[in-house]
């Protein structure tokens, strides 16, 4: 019979050949000579377009291929050769479903659990020096980002270094002084914001400054963010925000898509993570206020008056989400004995034009 | 005797085939579609298996004088490469990351250059790339493969990249025929080895005005906003618009022709030894494939905002109720469905797109540019004799978790 073709894996010859099957054994020959057998076991179908049926034979080192073209032919191998497909199809994509949804299960938890763990435990470890290197950097980000001015009008800038002054050595008394070092500057951006970068630095933007109606209220803020210095909270959040990016970016950032649901899931993750560190941050503030002898709940006026007058951004994704839970914290800190003010009025209102005057 | 063998025909060629593709669109659909769909529980890892399915589909339906080519690489092989390349690229991000910081440190985005080095390694990865899916093709039971280096091809490759930025695109058939030139002749089919005939003045001849139309069109835009800028400010925003959309168009509008010219050019210069290869794709031959995917991409996006509108509509309390949870900080059952369901939307959204995107730029150019070849001295092969082995898939792995695109 003949009706197929064989190329022997050596050359690219095309070979007429004439091809007999039996129930062991499929037999190749060409013009009367014998070419090879091939055990039916063994042998397996290859891609091919309607019409061709391409057999290999399973183990064999060479590509040789045979393209038998007449369909009698193609039925009786058929029926031999059983294993034509070798393994059953279905169970194998059903394997492929199943390892592919365990490795992003463990991608995910090790998102969700590790990396903030991870990140915890690393942030000590980083030295001080190093942390304020990574400062450097992120300050320079900043800078770039809301404008490189900063705000530093004479007596208003003596006025804020007498309040930071203060609120250092109420936050971090003597034993903690030395290995935080912590730097307060006013930046003239409209945003009402304060942000703690990595290595000490703190801006309270000069829309804040402008929100505030007393000098508690900047004090309360000001010591929330010494808080996220004196807890290194900025490096944790950047290691972890690196280790999360890095994860899913290079394993599943190639998925159609996934790339910013993934983002989306880890901006909503980083909120929930922050909100435990604002919260530690809180109870920071409220310890130094109180030790001060000054309300922390003026900060959570100031926060919610904001919150209630320009609230554009969604609280859900902003960095300082004010809830009925963090008003009511703070609030609870009143001090016993009451404490002189932390700054004289005249103080407080070279302080409050500290970007007019330069 | 083979029933297939095709009897000389073209008019001006002498013994030449034409090659044939018989693939069913309705095949390649639902391959596609299950294979989108596995991406979802998979989060994606079911890439390497769909892009080799998709190439066995691709290679298998392609035939010249009636002999079919074959894929015979495997999607492990694939996943295998892809996570040797997350090895290799640990490391490097790590150092990246580091050196990143110290540059930040002196300079606000300082960094930049940085970004070079993963330049440097995607076009690697390309050429690598290209050296795999080679030697997983085979035809007559012989296997193509590839000698030359992926770090000789990424320095040419950057080279004329300057060169194209340098001269606004002018370069760029220069840089094409080179190119593809140093790829052609570092491939072989057995023991024949490949060359590339096309110049980079014959593409220049057929698209300059390609690119001089395009140009034209940019700085016909721009100097119609200097214009309007000092004569009436106050609309410099709608014309804009409109002078960006007109740039767009036109850019849209050429793209196919741009293609279809540039593919026939490239098909055309192919040589293996004496076998030769002939291609009468017409300039147009592509406007009608964009059209469709045109088409069925605002049909899907129209079907897709109906349905979720609806959807939307039926499950606002849910929605309602979630985005109330949520802008309070709260995390329960409400917040989750809501999630899960915007997700879920969003993952249909974007999967649709690449199914529809996969069928017409992947197999509806692939089938245009298949049927309008001819090849001739097909006989010249059969002295061809098998040689080269099969290579990793590591420069794939590469390409692809840097986000380049090497193609099907």
């Amino acid at each position: 019979m003949t009706g197929a073709v064989f190329y022997d894996g050596a050359s690219a010859r095309r070979r007429s050949v004439a091809v007999r099957v039996t129930s062991s054994s499929v037999d190749i020959e060409e013009a009367g000579t014998w070419i090879a057998s091939w055990p039916c076991g063994r042998v397996r179908r290859r891609d091919a377009p309607e019409g061709i049926l391409r057999l290999m034979l399973d183990g064999e080192p060479t590509l040789a291929r045979l393209d038998i073209l007449d369909p009698g032919l193609q039925t009786a191998i058929r029926t031999q050769c059983r294993e034509l497909d070798g393994r059953n199809v279905g169970e194998r994509t059903t394997r492929i479903v199943l390892w592919s949804m365990a490795a992003a299960l463990s991608v995910v938890l090790c998102v969700i659990y590790l990396v903030p763990v991870a990140a915890t435990r690393l942030t000590p470890l980083v030295p001080l020096s190093w942390e304020q290197h990574l400062g450097r950097a992120v300050d320079n980000q900043v800078k770039l980002l809301a404008g490189d001015k900063v705000c530093a009008g004479l007596p208003g800038a003596i006025a804020l270094a007498t309040l930071s002054d203060r609120l250092r050595r109420a936050a971090m008394p003597a034993a903690g002084t030395s290995d935080t070092v912590v730097d307060i500057q006013v930046l003239d951006a409209a945003v009402p914001n304060a942000i703690a970068l990595p290595g000490g630095r703190i801006y309270l933007f000069r829309a804040l400054l402008d929100r505030a109606e007393s000098v508690d209220e900047i004090a309360g803020v000001l010591a929330h963010e010494m808080g996220h210095v004196r807890h290194r909270d900025g490096l944790r959040k950047l290691i972890q925000a690196g280790g999360t990016s890095y994860l899913a970016g290079l394993l599943l950032g190639d998925v159609t898509g996934g790339g910013a649901l993934v983002l989306a899931s880890r901006m909503l993750l980083d909120s929930a993570h922050s909100r435990d560190a604002e919260t530690a941050a809180d109870a920071f503030a409220g310890q130094t206020m109180t030790s001060l002898g000054r309300p922390a709940g003026a900060m959570a006026q100031l926060l919610a008056r904001i919150e209630r007058n320009e609230s554009k951004i969604p609280a859900f994704l902003s960095t300082h989400p004010v809830t009925e839970q963090r008003l009511k914290a703070l609030e609870q800190f009143v001090p016993t004995v009451q404490g002189a003010p932390l700054l004289t009025d005249e103080e407080w209102r070279a302080l409050k034009e500290v970007c007019k005057t330069s | 005797m083979s029933a297939t063998s095709v009897p000389a025909t073209g008019p001006a060629l002498s013994k030449s085939s034409p090659l044939y593709f018989s693939g069913q669109g309705g095949d390649f659909f639902r391959l596609l579609v299950n294979g989108s769909l596995l991406q979802i529980p998979t989060l994606g890892f079911y890439r390497f298996w769909l892009i080799t399915k998709i190439r066995r589909h691709l290679w298998s339906s392609t035939q010249v004088a009636g002999e079919p080519f074959e894929y015979t690489g495997t999607a492990k092989e694939l996943l295998l490469g892809f996570l040797i390349a997350i090895a290799i690229l640990t490391p490097i991000y790590l150092a990246y990351a580091i050196l990143a910081f110290a540059l930040e440190e002196q300079h606000a985005l300082a960094s930049a250059p940085l970004v070079l080095i993963m330049y440097v390694l995607a076009h690697f990865g390309v050429y690598r790339a290209r050296r795999y899916r080679a030697t997983r093709t085979v035809f007559r039971g012989i296997r193509f493969w590839m000698k030359g280096r992926g770090w000789a091809y990424a320095a040419r490759a950057i080279l004329w990249d300057v060169a194209t930025v340098l001269t606004l695109g002018l370069a760029l058939p220069w840089a094409s025929a080179s190119l593809e030139r140093y790829r052609m002749r570092h491939t072989y089919f057995g023991t024949i080895q490949g060359d590339f005939v096309g110049t980079g003045w014959v593409l220049f001849k057929r698209s300059w005005w390609t690119w001089a139309l395009g140009l034209a069109g940019l700085v016909g835009g721009v100097a119609v906003m200097i214009r309007t800028a000092k004569s009436s400010p106050d609309t410099v925003n709608v014309m804009g618009g409109i002078v960006t959309l007109g740039v767009l168009l036109i850019i849209v509008g050429l793209a196919p022709a741009v293609m279809a010219i540039k593919t026939r050019w490239q098909l055309e210069g192919l040589r293996f030894g004496d076998v030769a290869v002939a291609s009468n794709l017409s300039i147009g031959a592509f406007y009608g494939t964009f059209i469709k995917l045109i088409l069925s991409s605002l049909g899907f996006l129209l079907a897709f905002g109906l349905v979720v509108s609806l959807g939307g509509g039926m499950f606002a309390g849910i929605f309602k109720r979630s985005l109330a949870q949520a802008s309070v900080g709260g995390f329960n059952a409400y917040t989750v469905a809501g999630g899960v369901g915007i997700a879920l939307a969003y993952l249909v959204l974007l999967l649709g797109l690449g199914v529809i995107q996969r069928y017409f730029m992947g197999r509806g150019l692939w089938e245009r540019a298949v049927q309008s070849l001819w090849v001739s001295n097909l006989d010249a092969l059969d002295a061809a004799a098998a040689a080269g082995e099969p290579v990793g898939a590591t420069g794939e792995g590469l390409a692809d978790a840097l986000d380049f695109s090497v193609g099907i």
